[in-house]
């Protein structure tokens, strides 16, 4: 049977806008997996998650790459991580779980997000119009990330780069949230 | 206001939602032959404190903790953040 | 007009030639000049009229402390009332009318309103229009309204953008005047990150208005070099045409930026920034506002402020007049006189309220010692001032000063208050200061150069070192210039009116009279005499004001005490305020997964919380909503329909205590939940009422998935996180929001499975026996995406939720739509499942209205007794188990063509209509496809055991009234043999 087939439809796909020498792209194909650090059993937790991704959670408020080079470790909370990585099928939460043989609560948060990638020099200077976090490179280095509210929406931004960042939010609000990025590039440009 | 979190440092108070007392953090026991009057107080009676008050924050829109922040009502200032889960500890409360 | 009474010098750029209006003359002007300063050069004294009298009123000052020259700048939708002209930067093409008359503004029909002063004193609206008591709204109010107010709205939509945004720094340097520049250069040297905020377009405070050196250079000359160096290092943010606005808790302040307001066009630019700032440390170096003296006609143009007289001539090459006199109590004073002395225009006289010897000598001035203005001439124009000795001195510009007053304002705005200074009889920053903050330079009573310079540096240096920062560099160095000054406020032998606030119209003599008539605090003497209030806020006024009224009561100045500063410092358009939060960007929305689908097919949204959903799908030829909503009910009924509800929380529960926690949250029993089933489950508030329902779903040993309703999702899992960390840290359990993860569809009516049969792979069986009602699992649909299925009805039919991962969901409504195709499935919206949800009895938002318990639900057997949950203690108390509780039951009226309705209460027939008579009332109504008449849900006192009984159905409010039966709450399907079909 099953004659039917599903198709992907990521809300922010395909977005790729320019302002000046600054560009908001939506990564394709990121999954995103949550990890949760069962009571009394966090170093047990960590040591398969070090074992699994060659890096334990880093610190509240950092990210950490993996040994595979592409998959980065985000710790979000006292006993919660993500795992965020490029992967395109509807698994993710499998495969994660899969690598942690039960140490760890996994959820799939894949669909639960979506993201912005934003790049160039005059970012911070956008990101100033919506964000409350000092994006100040000494105070938020290469690496780290926070949980906090823009346009009234959630948001995890986390610096990728001296002049990038990953900025994930909602998926159902996936347009207002595009809205507010853009906006603010538009404000400043 | 700011509120400086324990763990992730100050943070404005806009992304914090407001409970009351920490004395909420004080649920009585269900099976105590005086259940029925400790839940009216529990649930009913609270100090409204002019100057120092312990009350209860939760980080909705950072890392979801739920803290008690020691806070004068007069001035806002801030005294003490502490993570909701180890004052629970520390007031003996576990499972 | 040409530009008369331009002068050599000042730092505008003769270059370039702007073209500006002025009700409608056209005038030139210079880059780097005011509005106020380019109207001065082009001869034009009259300004404006005032408040209340319509007297005819030229500038007065050169700043935002502005009473007077307030203009409509613009036109159109851009059109902006009450335009502090000496703010406005001139550009070209900028058009400003004046505000406040009746015809040309030389002869306004309300000046009028002059002569009928005697009748307008203090408080005459409240003495004036008492009576006839009709007449108030009819006739006095709009009159009052038309005559008084300043300029007026455009009544259009604002087509401008407005932005807000959040800035971090170790220090903030409130003004860059003397003083700001000196803390910011230390500290910017030191390494700290420092933004330096100034209302004007050009740093350096009265650097730019004054002839003084620092580090002996010009002062205007050092301050560009001091802020050419702060431009050029990168831990420094320079931002000018920036007000800072208020003081909050803990170092954060609100701040201004005019973006645009500077040109012709914004460019599609955010005109205005509203920023919050969060600072480790401030320096707050406002400056200080020189004071005028009261006395009789002292509002004529051409009375202005002796400092504002010395900022035209030095800063702007403009010459107010052309024979100044002075009049002052005090040493300032007299460098207007030299300053306008050096630059070639003509001083007639320097009138000094104190018998003391010249301060400095002035070519051509006569010095006149020990006395005072007292009357002035010339309506529309200064003509000549008559002193208290009756001598009469022609002259077209009287420069006033008063002494000065620190500008403490944003000291006080965490209750802070000031405290008086006699040596500079002025009010300084008070002990309890806002966190973090320290004030230097005249805002701290530090009023001369070299004194404000050694401030700023110190103030900065106390600052780095709380940070932890050595600070480098020494003080610029200046002289201090004499400053001695006398309390002297107003003119006691003036017979004419003498006016305090200017903007208010408020003279002496009302203050004396509120005195009288008892109005003392100072707090009463504004909100009677209205001085203070307003655009300006009694910046010039409100000191002079109370010094008056201490004078009138016989109590020393700091008895008497200053009103309230709050924020804002100076106007905030409600634009900025309001920001991008306008329009459909009011706040977020937020989209379900199939609104693609939807929006194609004919849907109309209704907004549930922050979301849009399907309301109905209109199909061509039906005539109104209720035609879709009716297709849509009955057939799902009948064969299949497909809802959207993703929208439901959905809350990811893990963890070896996972069991226990949901034990304690609901009030049913959840421990013995087998894996692979779905239980309904309410939750009670401690207090005992119902607070949130949904099922719950154990997909695995130690793992549950929980659904809220749509409006609680955020609710109950804050809540939950609270019961998590806060009253029960031991357990094991771990949530996660996962609502926008999965797209949710209910499939609903007798061919709900064989729909699903199409889209669920093969290997999973779906038969009653297989997948019974409330089973649940993870399946693959479509050849192998993985899915969730649970066998729950919100409808009553046999129904089904499958959930996919949302990235999919718009495809999945697709290809449900097309399995159905052969079933003739309906997609169905919001209003239908509300018809099918009253047509089954279930309780929703309307019934769990915080009101309510679950014994008034119907649903008290759900309140285990056998283990505590959090609300089943407080649920046993008496009065909320009384045997005539209210019930949720059904009704229909009698009369079945009749239409019931939401909100009626219901009253026992025979009874009186009366509150105390109230049986409960209807929460739920709707028109059921199925029994084709109208059915609702409501709650009654013993409702359960009134089966039959016909009672009143009674709104007031609709004035209407019905006999509606009371029945069981299950209008479809009773028994519930569809959803177990």
């Amino acid at each position: 049977m099953a004659d039917y087939s599903l198709i992907s439809t990521p809300p922010l796909a395909g977005t790729d806008l320019r302002f000046g020498t600054c560009r908001i792209t939506a990564p394709a194909d990121l999954a995103l997996v949550s990890l949760a650090l069962p009571l009394g059993g966090e170093d047990a937790a960590q040591k398969a998650i070090a074992k699994a991704f060659g890096t334990a959670l880093p610190d509240i408020g950092q990210s950490a790459a993996a040994s595979d080079g592409s998959t980065t470790l985000l710790r979000l909370g006292i006993d919660q991580g993500f795992v965020m990585f490029t992967h395109a099928t509807p698994d993710a939460e499998r495969v994660v779980a899969a690598k942690l043989g039960g140490a760890a609560y996994t959820t799939d948060q894949t669909d639960v997000w979506c993201a912005l990638d934003v790049t160039g020099p005059d970012c911070r200077r956008a990101l100033e119009r919506i964000c409350p976090i000092d994006l100040h490179p000494d105070a938020f280095t290469i690496g780290s990330l926070a949980r906090t509210t823009m346009e009234h929406l959630g948001v995890i931004v986390i610096r990728t780069d001296t002049d990038s960042f990953r900025l994930l939010s909602a998926s159902s609000s996936a347009q207002s949230f595009l809205h507010a990025v853009e906006t603010s590039f538009a404000n400043v440009m | 206001m700011i509120i400086n979190h324990p763990l992730l440092g100050p943070r404005d108070a806009a992304e914090f939602v407001y409970l009351g007392d920490a004395s909420l953090i004080d649920r009585p026991d269900w099976q105590d032959p005086d259940a029925a009057e400790k839940f009216y107080e529990y649930g009913y009676l609270r100090d409204n404190p002019a100057g120092q008050h312990q009350e209860l924050w939760y980080h909705e829109q950072g890392d979801r903790s739920w803290l008690v922040v020691t806070r004068d009502t007069l001035s806002h200032e801030i005294t003490k953040v502490e993570l909701a889960r180890d004052v629970a500890k520390a007031r003996g409360r576990d499972k | 007009m040409s530009q008369i009474n331009r002068i050599d010098g000042g730092q505008i750029d003769r270059s370039k030639l702007l073209s500006f209006t002025f009700n409608g003359r056209e005038m030139h002007g210079h880059p780097g000049d005011t509005l106020a300063s380019a109207l001065l050069a082009n001869g034009q004294i009259l300004v404006g009229r005032s408040f209340k009298y319509h007297r005819p009123r030229g500038i007065l000052t050169a700043g935002s402390e502005e009473p007077n020259a307030l203009v409509q700048l613009r036109s159109g939708a851009r059109q902006e009332p009450n335009t502090r002209a000496t703010v406005t930067e001139l550009f070209d093409g900028l058009t400003a009318t004046s505000q406040n008359h009746r015809g040309p503004l030389e002869f306004d029909l309300m000046a009028v309103t002059d002569f009928a002063s005697p009748f307008l004193s203090a408080g005459f609206y409240y003495k004036t229009f008492m009576w006839p008591r009709a007449f108030w709204e009819k006739l006095y109010e709009p009159a009052i309204r038309s005559s008084a107010g300043l300029g007026r709205l455009s009544m259009q939509d604002d087509p401008d953008h407005y932005d807000k945004g959040f800035l971090h720094c170790d220090l903030l340097v409130i003004g860059a005047g003397p003083s700001g520049l000196a803390a910011a250069l230390t500290a910017a040297r030191s390494g700290a990150r420092v933004i330096l905020a100034d209302e004007d377009f050009t740093p350096g405070g009265r650097l730019n208005s004054e002839t003084l050196s620092v580090d002996n250079m010009a002062g205007a000359d050092w301050a560009r070099m001091a802020v050419a160096e702060l431009a050029s290092l990168p831990n420094v943010r320079l931002m000018t045409r920036t007000t800072v606005y208020g003081a909050y808790d803990h170092g954060t302040y609100g701040a201004l930026e005019r973006c645009t307001d500077h040109l012709a066009d914004s460019g599609g630019k955010p005109r205005q920034v509203l920023w919050r700032i969060y600072s480790k440390r401030a320096v707050l170096a406002a400056g200080a506002t020189e004071r005028p003296i009261a006395f009789g006609n002292n509002d004529r143009p051409g009375v202005m402020m002796a400092s504002a007289v010395r900022t035209y001539v030095n800063r702007f090459g403009v010459a107010p007049g052309k024979q100044v006199a002075v009049f002052t109590n005090n040493d300032d004073g007299w460098r207007t006189a030299a300053d306008l002395a050096a630059r070639g225009v003509s001083v007639v006289a320097i009138i000094d309220s104190r018998d003391k010897p010249a301060v400095c000598d002035v070519p051509g001035a006569r010095h006149i010692r020990g006395a005072a203005v007292k009357d002035t001439v010339g309506r529309k124009a200064l003509k000549s001032v008559t002193l208290t000795d009756g001598q009469v001195i022609p002259t077209d510009c009287l420069a006033v000063s008063g002494g000065w007053n620190p500008n403490v304002h944003l000291t006080c705005h965490q209750r802070g208050r000031p405290n008086w200074r006699d040596d500079l009889q002025a009010f300084v920053p008070g002990d309890s200061l806002p966190v973090g903050m320290q004030v230097a330079g005249a805002a701290n009573g530090a009023m001369t150069l070299g004194a404000a310079l050694a401030e700023g540096h110190a103030q900065a240096a106390r600052q780095l070192d709380a940070l932890g920062l050595t600070a480098k560099g020494s003080a610029p160095q200046a002289e201090d210039e004499p400053r001695d000054c006398a309390g002297f406020w107003h003119v006691k032998e003036s017979a004419k009116r003498a006016w305090v606030d200017l903007q208010n119209d408020v003279t002496v003599k009302d203050i004396k009279q509120a005195n009288r008539e008892g109005f003392r605090s100072v707090e009463l003497l504004k909100r009677y005499t209205t001085m203070g209030m307003a655009t300006d806020q009694g910046k010039t006024s409100n000191i002079a004001g109370l010094a008056i009224l201490a004078e009138d009561a016989g109590k020393p100045i700091p008895e008497v005490g200053t009103t309230i500063f709050r924020p804002p410092y100076t106007p905030i358009p409600i634009g900025a305020l309001a920001g991008r939060a306008r329009g459909k960007d009011f706040r977020p929305y937020r989209l379900t997964p199939s609104h693609k689908w939807a929006s194609e097919n004919g849907a109309t949204f209704v907004e549930v919380g922050n979301w849009l959903r399907a309301q109905w799908y209109a199909r061509p030829g039906e005539q109104g909503w209720r035609d879709s909503v009716d297709r849509e009910a009955l057939q799902t009924r009948q064969s299949v329909g497909i809802c959207d509800v993703t929208t439901l929380g959905k809350i990811d529960i893990q963890g070896r205590d996972a069991a226990e926690f949901l034990n304690r949250v609901y009030s049913n029993a959840f421990l013995k939940l087998p894996v692979g089933k779905v239980r309904y489950g309410l939750m009670l508030r401690e207090d005992g009422i119902a607070y949130d329902d949904g099922t719950t779903a154990r997909m695995s040993e130690n793992h549950y998935v929980m659904t809220t309703t749509t409006a609680n999702a955020v609710l109950v899992f804050r809540r939950l996180e609270f019961a998590r960390q806060c009253l029960w840290p031991g357990l094991d359990v771990h949530l996660i929001s996962t609502t926008d993860g999965w797209a949710q569809f209910a499939v609903a009516g007798p061919n709900a499975r064989n729909l699903l049969r199409k889209v669920v792979d093969e290997a999973h069986d779906l038969s009653n026996e297989g997948f019974p009602f409330m089973a649940c699992g993870e399946v693959t649909v479509c050849g192998g995406m993985p899915a969730r299925l649970f066998r729950i009805s919100f409808s009553g039919e046999l129904a089904y939720e499958v959930a996919v991962p949302a990235r999919y969901g718009n495809s999945m409504m697709d290809v449900l739509m097309e399995a159905g195709r052969e079933f003739d499935a309906v997609p169905y919206g919001t209003e239908a499942l509300g018809v099918m949800r009253i047509e089954k009895g279930h309780a929703a938002g309307n019934e769990l209205n915080g009101q309510t318990t679950a014994l008034n639900l119907g649903l008290g057997g759900m309140v285990s007794q056998k283990k505590d949950c959090i609300g089943q203690t407080l649920s046993k108390r008496p009065e909320m188990n009384r045997d005539d509780a209210i019930r949720l039951v059904g009704f229909r009226p009698v009369d079945r063509s009749k239409k019931l309705i939401a909100g009626s209460h219901f009253i026992t027939k025979g009874d009186e209509a009366i509150m105390d008579n109230d049986q409960g009332w209807m929460s739920s109504v709707a028109y059921s496809p199925s029994l084709g008449h109208s059915i609702g849900l409501g709650f009654i006192k013993r409702g359960h055991e009134r089966m039959g009984e016909i009672v009143r159905a009674m709104s007031p409010v609709h004035d209407t009234e019905m006999e509606v039966e009371i029945v069981s709450a299950h209008f479809i399907d009773p028994e519930g043999d569809r959803l177990r079909g």
